[in-house]
Order: structure tokens, then sequence, then C-alpha cells
């Protein structure tokens, strides 16, 4: 009888918390003992928790960034901020030093001092571990343990952005990496543990008992992989997670409209071009046809519309003001189609011409939309094109393995420690992404890298800043606004860093 | 069997004259796109992008059916897209018939070896998941028109070779062909003169039901990204691009969606009248 009476008053409950306004049922099951959940869809898969195999920030580096501790860490503000070292200075211009926090440890016991964070630097320069991300450490000479809390590193030449390197340099524990494989399992320092792993489908962490630092304000996150943006947006708005990234703008209306999630966007630091091919014809040798591309195409246009007014048109180059050595001065080069047509016929451009254009699909917000305007536009000035979409995977194959890329291929660039010098590297004669080799440029640019002093250093990269504005070895387009979506439960401080992490959320 | 008695048997059928009637109209205004006041189909103005459907007298004269999502003329890419899917699969469907009604006669003729080789041929690839062979040489050819057609025909040719082996076995021991056989005519001329135009019919059917199919097939691939190369129009491919914006513009993907579904609804409709025509059980 009375079984039956708890029944109905159980069936009564469901009912009255169906009827209930979402946000005060949630608010109630919130108030229960339950530890606060985070949920964030990820686009793309999680591929390795090992922190020396990955610089993917927007998913691996993301997930990694909750189990270990960096050295330091760059907040939402993108300053860096105090990790497991409390103070670090350059004392010349080839030494920093770091003072480290005392009595961090694994949750095996393991210390995190001086000495493991040496045992770290050099497994990663270690050429048979072969680690992704070693070539950010092909300056360091040479690293002391002078105590347990101190450490010193000496480079090569002077490396000014050493710190900014460090924040995304997160730290093993030696002893147990000697028998486990960082990959797959995890033995944290950081606030979060992992308590499931399923790939290709979801990752689960829990607030960790152990951790040195103040404990998070949510005992779950879970991030899920969602490839599909329209799937991501119905979870969002089914209130399944509490953050999407790559929000086309024309949804946000319908998102805001729900009243359970909110969509907005932050400038990144993440800038889109057009890639020439300029070892080969047609654009090798062939300024005046680079410079009539850059003409012909309303970036303006692009950005009010596709990005409906979120993001900004590149000032003819990849650097945004975020960066280091940005110059304020450099303007866009404006939507002119009667001056390309002028500049393809200096380049001796009379015929019809046809250009191949490689596209990598499914990576980039609204490529199809951007890449099909451009060529709607290259169109109007007589400059036909002729686009191959490809897999991510194949595009970078054939740009970086096989060296084939077409005379043009869409891509875009961002350099996470936000110093010039990193990101303008990617056009220094020599590197595999350049697909272009000028003197002026290059000298400029390794003549910044032997400057300490950060005034000169700036001069520098600006001037390579501004010859690869007058050079136009790409066609610049625009920097992508970081566009999200999250639910009301929470309050993000967003990023224009692809940086994901729990702690920039506050419960709401 | 006079051209006479057959459009008289086609207006007594309701659902034959549905078929063949909206086919004649897709084939026709397709075919006349560029002879339309329509917009070209790659033309965009990003300005008027997502502009929905219209009825009003004022605005209906310059995008009725909407815009798409870089401000496209939707109804002019449907006309151009269609005009290609047609061409695509009128040209899949010839390919693969040609080469399938011709190892069909082949087989059923010469019968022994050939026949057994040929037949295990179209076992082995009707054992195969047709859109997974079609991914696959897709993927291995790359993405261009005449790819597209090849891999569609690849796709079709053994059902045609099915159909023409089975009638041939039967014809090859009729009078006629005998008599032929008798007078030392060639098997060449045995096989043109005799056999392929009594196997026509057959195959004529088979080829309106194919082509229904190879329309389907087009706009998957197209769909994936492997068929037809953008900026050119292709409803497959409009579908997929239309996807993401179905709850914010509806019109991207329903329109493609409705002319793939018509054209093959009334194709289909035209085939099994066809079928149902030619079949002497039946009449």
């Amino acid at each position: 009888m009375s079984s039956r009476i708890a029944r109905r008053a159980a069936v009564a409950l469901a009912a009255a918390l169906w009827l209930l306004p979402a946000g005060l049922a949630g608010a109630q099951a919130q108030g229960q003992a339950q530890p606060r959940a985070l949920t964030i869809a990820f686009a793309a898969n999680v591929n390795t928790l090992d922190p020396h195999n990955t610089a993917t920030i927007g998913t691996d580096m993301s997930v990694i960034s909750h189990l270990y501790t960096p050295l330091l860490e760059r907040g939402p503000d993108l300053k860096l901020r105090p990790m497991l070292a409390t103070a670090w200075r350059m004392v010349d211009p080839t030494t920093w030093r770091f003072t480290l926090r005392e009595g961090v440890t694994f949750a095996n016991g393991e210390k995190l001092d001086a000495a493991a964070v040496k045992w770290n630097i050099e497994r990663v320069r270690n050429p048979q571990v072969n680690a992704r991300i070693r070539p950010w450490f092909r300056l360091v000479k040479d690293v002391n343990v002078v105590s347990a809390t101190e450490l010193e590193i000496t480079t090569s030449e002077p490396f000014p952005a050493l710190a900014d390197q460090l924040s995304m340099f997160y730290l093993l524990p030696p002893q147990w990496a000697a028998q486990n494989n960082p990959a797959t399992a995890v033995m944290p320092s950081g606030p979060y543990e992992l308590k499931e792993l399923r790939p290709g489908d979801r990752i689960v962490l829990g607030a960790r008992a152990g951790y040195w630092g103040a404990q998070p304000a949510f005992g779950t996150v879970t991030f899920r992989i969602v490839p599909e943006v329209a799937s991501r947006i119905a979870a969002l708005m089914a209130g399944e997670v509490d953050l999407i990234t790559n929000v086309p703008p024309s949804e946000f209306r319908r998102i805001n409209a729900t009243g359970r999630a909110q969509a907005g966007s932050v400038d990144s630091t993440r800038t889109f071009f057009i890639r020439y091919n300029n070892l080969k014809p047609p654009f090798q040798n062939n300024r005046n046809l680079r410079l009539a591309l850059n003409y012909a195409v309303d970036k303006q246009a692009i950005v009010e519309t596709i990005f409906g007014g979120q993001g900004r048109v590149a000032n003819c180059g990849i650097m945004t003001p975020a960066y280091f050595g940005f110059d304020p001065a450099i303007q866009p080069i404006p939507y002119d189609p009667a001056r390309a047509r002028q500049l393809l016929r200096e380049a001796g451009i009379t015929g019809p011409i046809t250009i191949d254009f490689d596209i990598p699909t499914g990576v980039y917000l609204l490529s199809q939309e951007v890449t099909q305007a451009v060529v709607a536009q290259l169109e109007e000035v007589g400059v036909r094109v002729r686009m191959n979409e490809m897999e991510f995977g194949a595009f970078m194959n054939r740009y970086l393995r096989t060296r084939e890329l077409s005379p043009m291929g869409y891509l875009s660039l961002a350099w996470p420690t936000l110093d010039g010098e990193g990101l303008l590297s990617f056009y220094e004669t020599g590197n595999i992404y350049a697909y272009w080799e000028d003197e002026t440029y290059t000298n400029l640019l390794r003549q910044s890298r032997r400057t300490a002093e950060p005034e000169a250093r700036q001069r520098l990269l600006q001037q390579a800043a501004r010859r690869l504005c007058d050079e136009a070895p790409s066609l610049f387009l625009f920097t992508q606004p970081a566009t999200f979506g999250t639910s009301n439960r929470v309050q993000w401080q967003a990023r224009g860093d692809d940086w994901v992490r729990a702690w920039d959320f506050a419960p709401r | 069997m006079g051209a006479r008695g057959f459009f008289r048997a086609l207006a007594a059928s309701k659902a034959g004259m549905i078929g063949a009637g909206l086919v004649a109209l897709f084939v026709l205004l397709c075919a006349a796109a560029p002879l339309l006041p329509v917009p070209e189909p790659t033309q965009s103005n990003l300005r008027a992008r997502l502009m929905p459907p219209t009825l009003s007298w004022d605005a209906i004269g310059a995008h009725p059916l909407g815009t798409d999502n870089i401000g496209r003329d939707m109804l002019s890419r449907i006309l151009y897209g269609g005009q290609l899917t047609l061409a695509i699969g009128a040209a899949a469907v010839v390919l693969g018939g040609f080469v399938g009604v011709l190892l069909g006669i082949l087989a059923g003729f010469r019968g022994g070896i050939t026949d057994r080789i040929l037949m295990r041929l179209v076992d082995i690839q009707l054992a195969f998941p047709l859109m997974l062979l079609a991914l696959i040489v897709a993927a291995a050819l790359g993405p261009s028109v005449r790819n597209l057609i090849i891999v569609l025909a690849l796709t079709s040719w053994t059902r045609y070779a099915r159909i023409v082996r089975g009638q041939t076995l039967a014809l090859r021991e009729r009078e006629f062909v005998q008599s032929a056989r008798a007078i030392a005519a060639s098997p060449w001329r045995i096989m043109t003169r005799h056999i392929l135009p009594n196997v026509m019919t057959p195959a004529l059917v088979v080829a309106t039901l194919e082509l229904a199919r190879v329309i389907i097939l087009e706009a998957a691939l197209s769909f994936l990204g492997l068929g037809v190369q953008p900026p050119w129009p292709s409803w497959g491919r409009m579908l997929a691009e239309g996807r993401t914006y179905m709850a914010s513009a509806w019109w991207i993907a329903a329109f493609p969606g409705l002319a793939i579904m018509l054209t093959v609804l009334s194709v289909n409709l035209l085939g099994d009248w066809l079928r149902d025509y030619f079949d002497p059980k039946l009449r």
C-alpha cells in the first residue's frame, strides 16, 4: 500500500518537474549533493594525451591542461600567469631562470621539482623520442638544476619567447612515464584526473583531491566529440552541453532565441589567407599577379556577411593586434576590381587564365562559403579558378609532405605564444610551410632572433611584416572570429586562442 | 507497336502521363536555362545572401526561390544543377547500357567460358555494396565530371548484362537466328542484326529505371564531395551545403531535395509504365 503511494508520489513529482521551467528544474538538480558538471563539445577527436606529442590547442592540449601542470599558463586575458613557476626572468640574453613552487607532487607521490622539469625538457629534445613539439626547444642548449626550486635554461641564441613557449609545455612524472604510455594513460598533477576515455566519443575527467592549487568549481568535466556543426548546435540548445565552438554567425539569433543558451564571438589570433605557391608559375616572380588577386577580393563583404560582422579584415598580413610585432600602420589591401584588372594586364595576363585552388574540408569554420565567394569574385576580374576540395589530411600531405601544393591553397595560421617571430617564421625561406623565398624578409626575421632588446626586436618584426605586405606572397583575407555558444548554466571567459579550460568557466 | 499506339497507351495511364510529363518538363526547363532570365549560377552577391523564397510580385523577378549561403540565385542553381545532373545521369546510363548490352549479348551468344567469366564478374560486383564501390572508385580517380560518369556507369552495367544475357539465351535458339546461322552469317552479324534489336526493349526499360538510381547515386556522391566540384552547382552538393542552414534557411536544402525527389519519382513512374507496356503478359 505504502509502496503504491510512494510510486504515485514519484510519478506526480516527475510530472511536476517536467512542468517546471527548464531553468528551475536544472537549478534544483544542481542544488542537490551532485557535484557540478561541465560538458564541452569538441568538433574533432582528441588524438593523444601525451603532452609532448601534440600541438593542437583546441582539443588535445586543452584536455591535457586539466591533467598536468605547466611552468606557466596563459590566462583568458592572454597574459602569462604562474603555475609551477612562481617567478621567471631573463638574467642575460641567453639565460632564463625559473623559481618553482615547493611541494608539488603527482598523484603517485612523485615530486614535480626542478629535476623533473629537466627530465621533461630532455625527453622532448631526445631525437629518439621523436616528440612532436621537439622544434620548440631547438634553441635550448642546456638545463641546469640549481636547487629543487631553482632552474636555469641556457639557449644557443637569445630566446625571448621561451616563457611564452613554456606556457604550452606540460610536465610528465619521470618514473611513471618510464613504465606507462602517456598517450593513453594519465598520472595527473593537475586539478583533474582521467575517469573515462572513449576515443572518438568522450573523455570524462573528475576533480582530484590532492591537487596543490584551488579546488575547481566543477566536479566533473566531460569532453564530447561532435563533428557535425548542426549536431553541436542541437546539443547546446537541448541543454546537453555547456560549450560549443565554431558556430556559424548565421545561427546566433536562433541560439539566443531559445533563452537557454547564448552565442557570441571574440577576436581570435588566427588569420586566414590563400597561400600562393610562389615556387612555381604563375605566381613565381609575379608580384603584380599576387597583388591583383588581393585587390580583386572584397574582404570587407566576407567579414560583414558570412561572419555577420564578427572578425576583421586582415591587415595585409597574418598578424593580429594580439601579437608582439604587430604594426598598426599597415593597412588592409582595399577591394578595387579596376586596379586588379590593371595589375593583371601589367602581369602580362591578357587572355583567360585558370588557376587551381586546393581547399581542405571540414576543419575551418564556413570554409565552403568563404572559398566559393572568393572564387566568384576572382571570376569577376577574369581569373577562373578550379577548386579541388580534399580532406584535411590529404591537403596537409600535399602541402607539406609531397610538396605539390596547387598554385593556391586555403589556410590559416596562429601562433600560441603570440610572438610575431614565431608566426612570421612560416614565411621564412627554408620553412616547409613557406612556398616562398625572399632574402630581405628572411634576413629581417633572422636578425630579430638575434636581438634581445624588445623595442629593436619589435621594429625588425614590423619591417618583416611590411615586406610581407609589399611582396604579397599570399592573398590575405581576414582574422576569423572565435565563435561559441554557452549554456545558461555557465559563464565563460571567452578567449580567442583556442584553449578550453574548466577554470575559465563559472557556474551560474 | 506503332508510335500512335504507344502514345495512346501512355495517355491512358495516369502514372505514365505524370511521369512522362514531369520528365519532359524538367528536361525542357533545364535545357532552356541559358535562355531564361535567371542570373549565372556562380554569380554571387554576398550582401544578398540567405534571402528567403518569395511570392510577392515585386521581388519574385529577382530571386523567386531565394538565395543561398553566399548570395547565389537558387532557381538558377537548381536549373543549371539539373542540367548537369540529368546530363551526367543520361551519359552514365548510355555508357553503362552500351557496355552492359554488349557484354550481355556476348555472354549469352558465345556461352561457355566467355559466359562463365563474364557472369562471375557480374556476381562479384553485385556482391559488393554499390555505394562502397562508387566511393572507392570516385576517391581513387579523383572528383571530376568525367570520372563521375565512369563511376556511375561502372555501377550500372551489370543489370543490363544480366537481363540481356537471359534474353539472348532464349533468342539464340529461335528460328530466325538458326536460319541466319544456316546461311553462314558471321557471329558479329547475327549479334548486331538479329539479336540486338530484340534485346533493346528490355534494355530500354532497365535504362529508365537505372536513370533514377543513377541520379540518386550522383547526388549522394556529390553530397559527400566526390562528385561535381564547386562552384558549379549539383543537387546533391547543394543539399550538403544547405544542411547546416536547415534550421535558419530551410530553402537552401529543401529545393534541391525536392528537385531530386520529383525527378526520381517521375523517372520511376515512366519506367514502371514502360515495363508494363512492353510486358506481353500484362497487355
